[in-house]
């Protein structure tokens, strides 16, 4: 996804209610998580599970969390998500880089980027794959998911290989 | 002193200021003796207190948060510490009972005996104190108010055969009257 959009995403989102923006940074959404450094709006947790607590406890406290993260961390974190945010219904936005999407990506991407549609149907996290052309109307409807307490997904797919 | 006489100990004088309490036996102790919709009982997701705790911190920087954690939890989520070492709540205070086992799970040792859990939360801007003794909690208890967080209480404590009562609440229940609780009043 290009550079433009990413940042309009964030923007988007931010002026939509998104309150924090924290996670573990992801290549795949360089753009996004640049344009909420430059605003002093992201938080780079250790571990992705950590930034699910994290965004935990900014729900309880009123807010309305993303967490950002690669799929494999988002693959470390079926545990977290099933046991804590599933659990206890907290509301947040995850938005996770989809690495293996492209046959050619690094090795180490291809099995959970192969999974990785069977990951969120296992779990039952809703999710909605964003693209250029999607991407105002994902964003709504994670919004309006969190708004009725039901915590969701956005993939953003890598397109390329470097 | 056995960690559920600590966590009476300190639980009845934080009134109702939020306490985020680390999942096995330290909720359960929590609820036992001290039961109160400022209590959020994690139930499962190990090493995670320190976390929600810090996220509640971050958004209430006027109200004092407290965490419950174990040292079990505390290193399975080492890397909190740096965050909240870098993000550096003024009102966040981070109580760890370490018995040196995994009590909940049958009393496996959880290696804390060998290293300094204060040590790594003090490199971590943390300030540190460390007690073993039952009659030193209420003095360093009014020593904290005057300082500023982050601060970390490693209180030692024996192992223990005491196992007290699950939390009855469900999981959806302890969060809708934590979030109440918690935002009801600004100030505590």
């Amino acid at each position: 996804m290009n550079k433009k959009t990413q940042r309009q995403i964030f923007d988007y989102l931010e002026d939509n209610g998104v309150t924090d923006f924290l996670g573990v940074p992801d290549s795949t959404m360089k753009y996004f998580i640049d344009q909420g450094l430059k605003k002093k709006k992201i938080l780079i947790a250790t571990r992705e599970e950590e930034a699910i607590g994290i965004a935990t406890g900014m729900y309880l406290a009123k807010g309305l969390p993303l967490v950002f993260m690669q799929n494999a961390g988002f693959a470390n974190s079926l545990s977290t998500i099933a046991s804590l945010v599933q659990l206890y219904q907290i509301p947040i936005i995850f938005f996770i880089g989809w690495r293996g999407f492209h046959k050619n990506d690094a090795p180490e991407h291809i099995k959970v980027g192969k999974i990785q549609p069977e990951l969120l149907k296992a779990l039952g996290l809703r999710a909605k794959t964003i693209s250029e052309e999607n991407w105002k109307k994902c964003c709504d409807w994670a919004l309006l998911n969190a708004k009725k307490s039901i915590p969701c997904a956005l993939i953003i797919r890598r397109e390329f290989v470097d | 002193m056995i960690r559920k006489e600590a966590i009476g100990l300190i639980a009845k004088r934080l009134g109702n200021s939020p306490i985020v309490s680390a999942n096995g036996f330290i909720s359960r102790d929590l609820f036992e003796l001290c039961d109160k919709p400022s209590n959020f009982y994690m139930i499962g997701s190990m090493g995670l207190s320190s976390s929600i705790g810090l996220g509640i911190a971050l958004k209430n920087p006027r109200k004092k948060v407290y965490i419950f954690d174990g040292d079990g939890n505390i290193l399975m989520n080492l890397g909190s510490l740096t965050t909240i070492g870098t993000k550096k709540p003024k009102n966040l205070f981070h109580i760890v009972f370490d018995n040196g086992v995994h009590e909940s799970t049958g009393g496996q040792p959880s290696n804390s005996m060998d290293i300094q859990i204060d040590a790594i939360a003090k490199a971590s801007n943390y300030t540190v104190f460390r007690t073993s003794a039952a009659k030193k909690l209420q003095p360093i208890l009014d020593k904290t108010k005057k300082i500023k967080g982050p601060i970390l209480l490693l209180i030692k404590v024996e192992k223990s055969d005491n196992v007290s009562a699950r939390v009855i609440w469900e999981p959806r229940i302890i969060k809708t009257r934590f979030m109440k609780s918690l935002n009801s009043s600004l100030k505590c």
